[in-house]
């Protein structure tokens, strides 16, 4: 070879490896996310369901949000003052901030948000949430006043819950209540591109974000992957980056993949059997008790939940706030058994336990249940119910003496992450069905006046003080069978970080990096 | 001919009509509140009643269907309770990927369904009739979902050749294609063959041979087209069904089609679009019927319309 031919080759060696290098700098950083259901609405304050808060958590942010520990952060805001009479809450606002259309970000922005929502004319489903906002003003360009109806304490959580984002004024105005859940615009790190129905909801970097240097990765591609078998199956051929929920039984195949990790992580899900407490023989104390001690929660955790659950060591999760560790519940058979003599049930009894779902798991949960409780002589007809059937005969009941609900599973997890909104629905005696799902028609004096002082009250002690006092209440009284908390399982491609599964089964990516 | 057609498309509307007024009052009938499942798990009785007015449902019924029914005549099918979304949009962004899938595993499952069934008649209790109704019977038997994950396990996960999921590209359609068109393919063969040994039993057929002429001709030009009339009913039929979306392989292969979106519907109380899927599915039903009946005299010229 002559050294004319050398120099040639070496140029294109050079030109070559230049132009690599050049590639890889600018290599687009896409991600896919693979999850397990359709998107119902790209419009946090018409969703009901935690995946489409968390995909919207992509294009918008709140004034406050949950890191990845759960734990409350100011995001666009800067900081709060409360009132004395706790009516009047002050938000100081970021400053320098732009939505995606370049409107800027300010009072006035919060403001037209706030209203929205407020007015039940515009009919969003969380109208619910923010109806005790009396009115919002724009003190100046940086600083909110929202004064409620009522004290109402967890205010701030409210605000950071995953539906109280911020909507670009302009294109509020523009596009119209409705029509803003097609062209959503926000503050946050990526824009919205489109999304597909069950195909994909893709969204890209947003240049002009707030946090200079982020978002890290070019654009994150949401894909609804609903069987279980397949959404382990993207993983594996690299086709998403992250997956969650991971099914149980995939997880030792995705393990043995060294490209992949896998993650459980803790979570605020809680999952009971509520008693109907004003029905024979559940209106006995003995026989609710009986049914905690029958049923041994690590072998339901082993059975149905393949591991990925702990024991219910309270009323409460660990994770939302105010939640007070008091067990877990021991199991002893022989107790149930002397338990349910005492009550004047020796041989049992027979009744029926629903489940508000249909899926595997539920139904592993009923039958095991259901095989516990035969040992202590208690017969259960198990049914799992389909959702048209579970608003009909549980939700929708109008007369709580005449509810058909005797035993029910079903599960809940405190969106707000704070004790008021994972107690008052479900355990206060304003929340029979049909109005919220207290399905035990658990009635307190104790409880009740807990619930309704802590609300009233802004001293994080003396919440803390009443919840606790509640929560012993209710463990004693039993209106539950306090089964597990799930722990959340995920996977990810070991060049993603950043990504995490929080408490409640909603992300945190705001540090999404692909390496 | 052409009166004929018209005729047909005619007679359409008052079948249509009937099954409107059907599946509003089936619709109506299953258990549950849309309302409260709309608005989800967190609302209280104030946001259900919110969300009752927003959709229409605090109408007496009459009311409902008259404005359901006058909206439709104009061609509009509401908005989806689930999505807020126009009805027409939803069902449109599925129908192509449903439309192509079928076209695609019908077009490969026919083919082979009518060369293993002629086969298996032409060669009765022969090999190729033993592994031809081996291939029908496990066709039919293995059930799609399986087959489906087993495709994607062999094709996809083990060798890379093929992507899992999506409908973007001619790759995206062979696994899915493939999984919906077994069972078509199986049920065609064993139709076919059984067609076409009737047909070798008739007394044409054996003048045929008798006055000399060949297997070839007697296989293709006197037996075929008589044995197509009861396959091209069975293929009709199938067509309709396979529009109508897979459940099962739009699980497997997160496929964005129709059967999801009924399924999807139908748990969520969805009337709208559950209203006007129903009437889609007849619709694409009563038009199949028609050109299967306008292929018989395609067939066979000895048919004619009345």
């Amino acid at each position: 070879m002559t050294s004319h031919h050398r120099s040639a080759l070496s140029r294109i060696a050079v030109a070559l490896a230049v132009s690599g290098t050049a590639l890889a700098a600018h290599a687009a950083k896409d991600i896919t996310v693979a999850v397990a259901s359709t998107f119902t609405t790209t419009d946090p304050y018409d969703a009901n369901d935690t995946l489409s808060q968390a995909v919207a958590k992509s294009f918008y942010q709140g004034l406050y949000g949950f890191d990845k520990d759960m734990k409350m952060v100011p995001v666009l805001a800067d900081s709060y003052t409360a009132s004395k009479d706790g009516l009047v809450y002050t938000v100081k606002l970021k400053s320098g901030i732009k939505f995606h259309d370049n409107t800027p970000f300010n009072a006035e922005a919060v403001k037209a948000t706030f209203d929205r929502v407020t007015n039940p004319d515009n009919k969003l489903k969380r109208y619910n949430l923010y109806k005790n906002i009396a009115k919002t003003e724009a003190v100046d360009a940086t600083t909110v006043r929202f004064t409620l109806k009522e004290p109402f304490s967890p205010f701030i959580n409210t605000l950071a819950h995953p539906s109280g984002v911020i909507i670009s004024p302009a294109a509020l105005a523009q596009y119209g209540s409705k029509g803003i859940a097609q062209h959503p615009v926000g503050t946050g790190p990526f824009k919205f591109v489109e999304w597909k129905a069950t195909d994909y909801l893709k969204v890209e970097k947003f240049d002009g974000y707030w946090k200079k240097g982020w978002p890290k990765v070019d654009s994150i591609t949401w894909r609804p992957v609903v069987d279980n078998n397949t959404r382990a199956a993207v993983m594996q051929t690299n086709e998403a980056h992250f997956a969650f929920p991971v099914p149980p039984e995939a997880v030792e195949t995705l393990s043995k993949k060294p490209s992949l990790e896998i993650t459980a992580s803790p979570s605020i899900i809680q999952r009971y059997l509520s008693m109907n407490t004003q029905q024979k023989p559940f209106d006995n104390p003995k026989v609710r008790e009986a049914i905690n001690y029958a049923i041994n929660k690590d072998a339901l955790i082993k059975v149905a939940f393949s591991g990925y659950a702990i024991p219910a060591e309270g009323v409460l999760p660990h994770g939302v706030e105010y939640a007070a560790k008091l067990g877990p519940w021991p199991y002893d058979p022989a107790k149930a058994r002397a338990l349910l003599k005492e009550a004047g049930y020796p041989n049992g009894f027979e009744t029926t336990l629903w489940s508000a779902y249909n899926h595997t798991t539920a139904q592993k949960v009923i039958q095991f249940v259901q095989q516990q409780l035969a040992q202590v002589g208690i017969k259960l007809q198990v049914q799992a119910l389909e959702a048209g059937q579970r608003v009909e005969r549980v939700e929708s009941a109008q007369d709580p003496a005449t509810a058909p609900v005797r035993m029910y599973y079903v599960g809940w997890s405190s969106s707000t992450g704070e004790a008021d909104w994972a107690m008052r629905p479900l355990l206060a005696s304003e929340s029979f069905p049909p109005k919220l799902f207290n399905t035990a028609y658990y009635k307190n004096e104790v409880v009740d006046s807990a619930i309704a002082k802590s609300l009233v009250t802004t001293d994080k002690a003396e919440k803390a003080r009443l919840y606790t006092d509640a929560q012993k209440q209710i463990w004693k009284d039993a209106p539950w069978a306090f089964l597990v908390t799930e722990r959340l399982v995920s996977v990810r491609a070991k060049n993603l970080s950043g990504f995490y599964v929080i408490p409640d089964g909603s992300f945190n990516f705001d540090d999404v990096e692909l390496k | 001919m052409a009166v004929y057609l018209l005729k047909r498309l005619l007679g359409l509307l008052p079948t249509l009509l009937i099954v409107a007024v059907l599946v509003f009052a089936f619709v109506h009938l299953l258990p549950g509140d849309p309302a409260r499942l709309a608005a989800g798990v967190d609302a209280g009785p104030e946001t259900v009643e919110l969300v009752r007015r927003d959709l229409g449902l605090d109408l007496p019924l009459p009311q409902q269907f008259v404005r359901f029914f006058s909206h439709a005549l104009q061609g509009d099918f509401g908005l989806s309770i689930r999505s807020k979304r126009p009805v027409s949009t939803e069902i449109a962004e599925r129908f192509g990927p449903t439309f192509f899938l079928t076209i695609a595993a019908m077009g490969w499952s026919v083919l082979l369904g009518l060369v293993l069934g002629v086969a298996s008649a032409v060669w009765r209790n022969r090999w190729p009739d033993r592994l031809g109704m081996t291939f029908a019977i496990s066709g039919i038997s293995f059930p799609s979902f399986a087959l489906g994950m087993v495709l994607m396990q062999l094709f996809s996960v083990q060798l890379g050749w093929l992507p899992t999921v999506g409908a973007d590209t001619w790759k995206h359609y062979i696994l899915p294609s493939l999984t919906l068109g077994a069972g078509v393919a199986a049920v065609m063969a064993r139709f076919t063959r059984s067609s076409f040994i009737d047909i070798l039993k008739e007394d044409y057929v054996r003048t045929a041979r008798a006055k000399g002429l060949g297997e070839l001709p007697v296989v293709f030009k006197h037996g075929l087209r008589n044995a197509l009339i009861p396959v091209v009913t069975m293929m009709g039929l199938q067509f309709g069904f396979l529009l109508g979306g897979s459940i099962v392989v739009e699980v497997v292969f997160n496929w964005p089609g129709m059967g999801r979106l009924l399924v999807d519907a139908v748990e969520m109380r969805d009337y709208p679009l559950i209203q006007a899927l129903v009437l889609l599915f007849s619709l694409e039903f009563i038009l199949i019927n028609l050109l299967v009946d306008v292929l018989y005299a395609v067939i066979n010229p000895t048919i004619r319309f009345q």
